[in-house]
């Protein structure tokens, strides 16, 4: 690793954490009152924002329209002041897009879109601070703004990146232990079913620790669904207060 | 969402209502809506702060980098605009949707603070003709009801009074050359003077009287708006008439003079909020979007 | 108008040597009430005008203003079938308004694409245009108002908008009210109404001036009407005040002028009578 020691003796990594142990998930659901669905989420110091719209009419080209269910559209952008360096365009570029096309595979996989054919559901994710794990973070938050405007779902979408230091799998990478340029593996998991929506790797990882590396990241992504499902019910919970239910 | 559909009956509704000084959330013509302010939310920037007026919600950030001046003006740095209207406020603005509503926007805040009087930028040079910090002030529009204007002028002055500039020293090395080396620690940094910096006030002409802080249904009803944007001491730095209709002069100097009254009384209670702020520290709870 | 790729441009880092002349030369006043421009104004005068409508044979509608050193060009062309076929609001028409400075129109060498000052101009000019169009008689379709400033001195707003409405009316297009736009240029207690370049440059390097600043407004003479209203620097309300009022009395002066270039085309474009 380059200079720096992502894994100490002891066995904790840079910002104090076990390796199976991760950030702080802080999250609210209905952010804002104009959209449909909307939700915040903190995980650790990257913060993102996700708001739903839909389902409604196919905007645009009518070619777009699938008969048999809803079309996904999502759109990742990062703030111009969200990364240490100031980004010139907030989306648009060739990351984004990919960005973009990877959120929109994981909500195919798991929305109930042949509920709504001819229709359209919007999700527009919105980083306002990267620190590791953008992708992860987009796909919990949007998972709790698609809930909050009362789409249905297969099973909350939970996803973890997970990397592999010295033998040893960690899971939830910080920006620091992403950049170190180690493996890093994105997954996105229904958690009931144990069915993966999205699984992304790069740089190199020897083919017997890959097992061992997917287990980190399911239980971290399972992990992460605890706390989601504490925030959908503490929301419903408040919700029900203010209605008088 | 960037605009509303009225109908015929409401807009008949709200006029009827300004007429009587009494709007359709129960506010006077002069009054704004609830004002939320909060610095530091970003901890990558130099300085940030979130406004929500009503359901407007803004977000700005602002960056320090070294950069180098210009020409014209070898001895004084310079601000940056962008204003990125994200998809989050409306879905009209996905893609390149927002781009023409973004570039007017930060069009306006150059004309906003193209003058000499509202930030000193002489405080922003390193060393004349070669180093000074251009501040990027980057807007996030993250929910749109009405009254954009005035909500970011407020964010902008609220990042600007958060933001922290590094303090520099330059160091010459034998061969005559100059190296710019930043300070170590954290709390040795320059503050932007914002007791200048001016508010916008956003004026919507309703029927023959004339609204503050309107509202999306309000705005659509209106005819013309003039923004105007006041310092502390009440001298003018902008004018603006927006939208499509025109204004007969008796209410552009009625306009401006109301303009100017509620601009001016608008910075004192920002001032001293930021001030309390600024004094809890860090023992202060960030609430940010949790809250 | 894309860049043109095979011109050898410039270095990147070149500087016009009109920004380190020093400021003494240029004064605003220059002895008692008289402006230092050739044509010896008062504070209060505008330039001499010429107008003229129809130059462009291609466009429905053109029109040429010059200003003292300020030339303007503009042309009109529609009402065409709209482009967007999406808008929503097709009840009436939509004009669309782009304003450009040529290359050679500054000091400083331009470029051929448009900049953000020249998008917030063309919005300026779209906004003080509107009001003044009948654009309910023209559903379904689309007004194209283009504006090439050839050469600029002094701000370039104000006359762009009256060479814009010559072209509309020129063109036929159906009109509440002419638009005219003034400028005026306030310094301490003195206000230069249509000032040149040298004019609305901050004067004396490094002294700050109070209560300076720029107003460009437009006015529909026949309505009493102002349809755009635009300023910068740092004034009171009251300079600002006087300022509007200068504007709005410069806009009357201009008029007749106006008036009389829209009879000469008329005259000139009108049948010869039988008799």
């Amino acid at each position: 690793m380059a200079g720096i020691e992502l894994l100490s003796d002891q066995g904790y990594r840079l910002d104090g954490r076990k390796a199976t142990e991760l950030r702080k998930v802080q999250a609210r659901m209905g952010v804002f009152g104009q959209a449909d669905g909307s939700a915040y989420l903190e995980q650790g110091n990257t913060k993102v924002l996700a708001v739903v719209y839909g389902p409604h009419e196919v905007r645009g080209a009518r070619s777009k329209i699938l008969y048999d269910r809803a079309v996904i559209n999502c759109q990742y952008s990062m703030a111009t002041f969200s990364t240490a360096e100031r980004k010139r365009r907030p989306h648009g570029d060739r990351k984004s897009s990919e960005m973009s096309l990877h959120l929109k595979q994981t909500f195919e996989a798991a929305v109930l879109t042949q509920l709504y054919p001819r229709s359209q559901i919007d999700i527009y994710v919105k980083i306002l601070q990267a620190d590791g794990g953008n992708y992860s973070a987009c796909v919990n938050a949007a998972t709790l703004a698609v809930i909050d405007a009362g789409i249905p779902m297969r099973d909350y979408v939970c996803a973890c990146t997970a990397g592999f230091v010295d033998d040893t799998p960690l899971a939830d990478l910080c920006h620091a232990e992403e950049s170190g340029g180690g493996t890093s593996l994105a997954v996105a998991l229904l958690p009931r079913g144990g069915q993966i929506a999205l699984l992304q790797m790069d740089a190199r990882l020897h083919q017997d620790h890959l097992d061992t590396l997917m287990e980190a990241a399911m239980t971290a992504c399972k992990g992460v669904s605890k706390v989601l499902d504490e925030v959908v019910r503490q929301h419903l919970q408040e919700m029900s207060i203010l209605t008088g239910e | 969402m960037a605009t509303v559909q009225v109908s015929e009956a409401e807009k008949l509704y709200v006029l009827h209502g300004v007429r009587d000084d009494l709007r359709v959330d129960g506010r006077g013509c002069e009054d704004y809506r609830h004002v939320e302010v909060e610095t530091d939310v970003v901890s990558n920037t130099d300085g940030s702060a979130k406004v929500s007026l009503g359901h407007t919600n803004v977000l700005v950030g602002v960056k320090a980098e070294i950069g180098k001046p210009k020409p014209m003006v070898p001895d004084e740095g310079y601000l940056e605009f962008f204003v990125d209207c994200s998809a989050n406020a409306t879905p009209e603005f996905e893609g390149r949707g927002g781009e023409g509503l973004g570039i007017e926007l930060s069009n306006t805040l150059v004309k906003v603070f193209s003058n000499k009087h509202c930030l000193d930028l002489k405080s922003l040079c390193i060393s004349p003709g070669e180093n000074c910090w251009v501040l990027y002030v980057d807007v996030l529009l993250l929910q749109c009801d009405g009254n954009l204007f005035d909500a970011i002028s407020m964010a902008i002055k609220a990042a600007l009074f958060n933001t922290k500039i590094p303090k520099v020293h330059i160091c010459e090395d034998e061969d005559g050359g100059k190296e710019i080396e930043l300070s170590d620690d954290p709390y040795d940094c320059v503050r932007v003077n914002v007791e200048n910096i001016p508010c916008i006030v956003t004026l919507c002409k309703i029927g023959h009287r004339h609204v503050v802080d309107a509202t999306l249904q309000e705005k659509a009803c209106s005819v013309a708006s003039l923004l105007i944007s006041v310092t502390h001491t009440g001298m003018v730095t902008c004018v603006r008439k927006v939208g499509g209709g025109s204004l007969d002069p008796e209410s552009i100097f009625e306009m401006t003079e109301t303009g100017k009254r509620v601009g001016k009384a608008l910075h004192a209670p920002l001032m001293e909020l930021l001030q309390k702020e600024e004094s809890l520290g860090s023992k202060r709870q960030k609430v940010g979007f949790l809250g | 108008m894309p860049v043109d790729r095979r011109r050898i441009r410039g270095p990147d880092e070149s500087q016009s040597p009109y920004h380190f002349i020093s400021k003494e030369s240029q004064k605003c006043l220059a002895s008692g009430d008289r402006r230092s421009d050739d044509s010896q104004r008062g504070p209060l005068d505008i330039r001499p005008i010429f107008a003229r409508c129809g130059l462009n044979s291609q466009a429905k509608g053109s029109a040429y203003i010059e200003a003292g050193n300020t030339k303007i060009i503009c042309s009109v062309y529609g009402p065409r079938e709209t482009e967007r076929k999406d808008e929503t609001d097709m009840k009436s028409g939509r004009l669309v308004a782009d304003m450009r400075f040529a290359p050679f129109a500054c000091h400083k060498r331009g470029a051929w694409v448009q900049g953000n000052e020249e998008k917030d101009l063309s919005l300026g000019l779209l906004e003080s245009l509107r009001p003044g169009v009948c654009l309910h008689k023209y559903p379904r379709s689309q007004i194209d108002v283009c504006v090439m400033v050839l050469e600029s001195d002094g701000p370039a707003l104000s006359h762009a908008v009256t060479c814009a409405s010559l072209a509309l009316a020129d063109a036929g297009i159906e009109m509440y009210d002419m638009v005219l736009g003034c400028t005026v240029r306030h310094t301490g207690t003195t206000q230069l109404l249509d000032p040149t370049f040298s004019e609305v440059q901050d004067d004396q390097d490094g002294v700050f001036v109070e209560n300076q600043g720029s107003v460009t407004l437009s006015l529909m003479p026949n309505m009493n009407q102002v349809s755009g209203l635009q300023s910068d620097g740092v004034m009171e309300q009251e300079s600002l005040k006087a300022a509007v009022q200068a504007c709005i009395e410069g806009c009357y002066k201009l008029y007749p002028v106006i008036q009389h270039t829209l009879l000469k085309t008329v005259r000139k474009n009108a049948p010869p009578s039988e008799n």
